[in-house]
């Protein structure tokens, strides 16, 4: 399929290979750091603590302070802090940037003026007030957006999953998008493997018609093959006693470890909110 | 009674009421007793297993559990559909369809969880059930990670830990390395010494002998064609032939070219 053929080619193994990566790979989860080692529910409520923290801390010397402390906790957790900023870093032009950089100049932010800009005969004029405002814009989305990957990459998925019921989500819903995590594996594996007997028989070489009559093939095969995994998943759950009210067991367990990441989450928070409103 | 745990009288079943999978079954098993269920491609078999498993219900005969009739109805009765979960567990063919949580330790323990097990118990089950098929590094890992064969051992430990009184296998050792399948075929030859009700359905002629005394074989018009003692059954070469269970092969063997029907019996004594 020529070219176009090398982009579908392109675009499903890289849609895999990047949803393999990210959704699937619990590399950081397994290492034994500092927060994997925290109870799972204890440590989200405690990152959202922070989240909640960030949003109404006026101060960017503050900010940095935890941006600080996120980096550390990235360390002690045996998190590359390369990788670590490549990730979180990636985020931030895209939420905040673009938001914040029109807010540094005069006709958004009136102010105190820093410096002036001709572009092609238009005089922008940067504020302080507006400087400042941007960059405590920027630095908050980067130390929430911090906190957030920090708290994916360093605890398992089908531990997020089990933390949403102490936030009293029905169980059912709970176990439909474990069972959704559980099954995209398997069809990003039929998807790869169907490709691969496509080329192994077709080539590369394919009319675009063709290669779209296939596409849409594989689509229909997946989704029959979708529903048939539905209904046998089904049985095999009600073979195994299911009534239809699921039941799951709540085996975490407080340690003397989480207690003192606890006091010190209560005593980092004391600290953040007496210097913001002092 | 005889013990008896199953009972199928003239067991009609047909998908979207016409593609028929069961044209008139009769089938008695006695507890403690070892069944395997052979036939070709599309035969039934794996039908036939869903209905002792009443995960489906036929459309006409009569099947008795455990000295009861066994109707759709029942299941609406939670107290006879969770003892009935308990006494008889099915291990699907197609592992990927039996773990279908984010880790093998809450695959496997689904079951007893659903059927209200004690939290205590729950543990300790775990614990010997992982030790037996030597899966207990795997509990935390997510099946998608594991090899057929280590799937295949956690769907077999999702069942056996509701410790149930008759298993249902359905091609247990299909697409298995050997050592795999050995270790499959010795699991069920303890579990049957233990007084459990073993029932296969199974390819493998190779391992009939081990995991049967009485072997049912299915025809393509989803008919019992024949059934009889194990040793009976694989001796009769024309049967077998013609219900696509044996082919025709040759080898080198001995320095000499063997040609005979593939069943992997004695024919190496002489």
């Amino acid at each position: 399929m020529f070219k176009n053929n090398n982009f579908i080619q392109y675009s499903i193994i890289n849609t895999l290979s990047f949803l393999k990566e990210s959704v699937f790979a619990d590399e950081y989860a397994l290492k034994k750091g500092f927060l994997q080692s925290l109870d799972p529910r204890l440590k989200t409520i405690t990152f959202l603590l922070f989240l909640i923290q960030i949003l109404f801390i006026k101060d960017i010397f503050i900010l940095l302070g935890l941006y600080v402390i996120c980096l550390l906790l990235a360390y002690l957790s045996k998190i590359n802090l390369w990788f670590f900023l490549e990730r979180t870093w990636i985020f931030i032009p895209l939420f905040s940037l673009f938001i914040a950089v029109p807010a540094i100049f005069s006709i958004f932010t009136p102010g105190k003026a820093l410096m002036s800009l001709n572009i092609l005969g238009l005089k922008l004029i940067i504020t302080q007030q507006g400087l400042f405002g941007a960059s405590l814009f920027v630095m908050r989305v980067t130390t929430s957006v911090s906190f957030a990957v920090l708290l994916s990459i360093t605890t398992k998925h089908f531990e997020l999953l089990k933390v949403l019921q102490i936030f009293k989500i029905p169980q059912i819903f709970v176990m439909t998008v474990g069972m959704c995590y559980r099954y995209i594996y398997l069809f990003i594996e039929i998807v790869e493997n169907t490709y691969l007997a496509i080329k192994s028989r077709v080539g590369t070489k394919i009319h675009y018609k063709s290669g779209q009559r296939i596409i849409a093939w594989n689509i229909a095969f997946l989704w029959q093959r979708s529903y048939q995994l539905n209904e046998n998943v089904y049985k095999a759950m009600l073979s195994r006693g299911y009534l239809g009210k699921p039941v799951v067991l709540d085996d975490f367990k407080i340690k003397t470890k989480d207690k003192m990441w606890l006091s010190l989450v209560a005593i980092i928070s004391g600290l953040v909110f007496y210097f913001n409103n002092r | 009674m005889d013990n008896l745990i199953f009972e199928l009288k003239d067991v009609y079943f047909s998908y979207l009421g016409k593609y028929p999978a069961l044209n008139g079954i009769d089938i008695k098993v006695k507890q403690g007793e070892k069944i395997a269920v052979i036939g070709a491609n599309g035969s039934g078999k794996s039908t036939l297993l869903h209905i002792l498993d009443a995960l489906i219900f036929p459309d006409k005969g009569n099947i008795k559990v455990f000295g009861k009739e066994l109707k759709e109805e029942n299941f609406n009765n939670e107290d006879f559909s969770q003892n009935f979960r308990k006494k008889v567990g099915l291990i699907f063919q197609n592992p990927d369809i039996q773990l279908f949580c984010p880790t093998v330790k809450e695959d496997i323990i689904f079951g007893p969880l659903q059927l209200g097990m004690e939290k205590e118990e729950i543990q300790k089950r775990l614990k010997d059930i992982t030790h037996l098929l030597d899966i207990e590094n795997f509990l935390d890992r997510s099946p998608h990670h594991l090899s057929i064969g280590e799937k295949r051992k956690v769907a077999m430990a999702s069942t056996l830990i509701i410790n149930p009184d008759v298993l249902i296998l359905d091609e247990p050792t299909a697409g298995l390395d050997p050592l795999t399948a050995r270790h499959i075929v010795d699991l069920l030859i303890h579990l049957n010494s233990e007084g459990k009700t073993i029932i296969t359905s199974t390819h493998d002629l190779h391992i009939i002998e081990e995991i049967s005394d009485t072997v049912y074989v299915f025809s393509q018009d989803k008919k019992i064609i024949k059934s009889g003692p194990s040793i009976e059954i694989l001796k009769d070469d024309q049967l077998l032939r013609d219900h696509n269970l044996v082919h025709i092969h040759s080898h080198h063997h001995k320095g000499k070219i063997h040609i005979h029907p593939h069943i992997h019996l004695d024919h190496h004594t002489d």
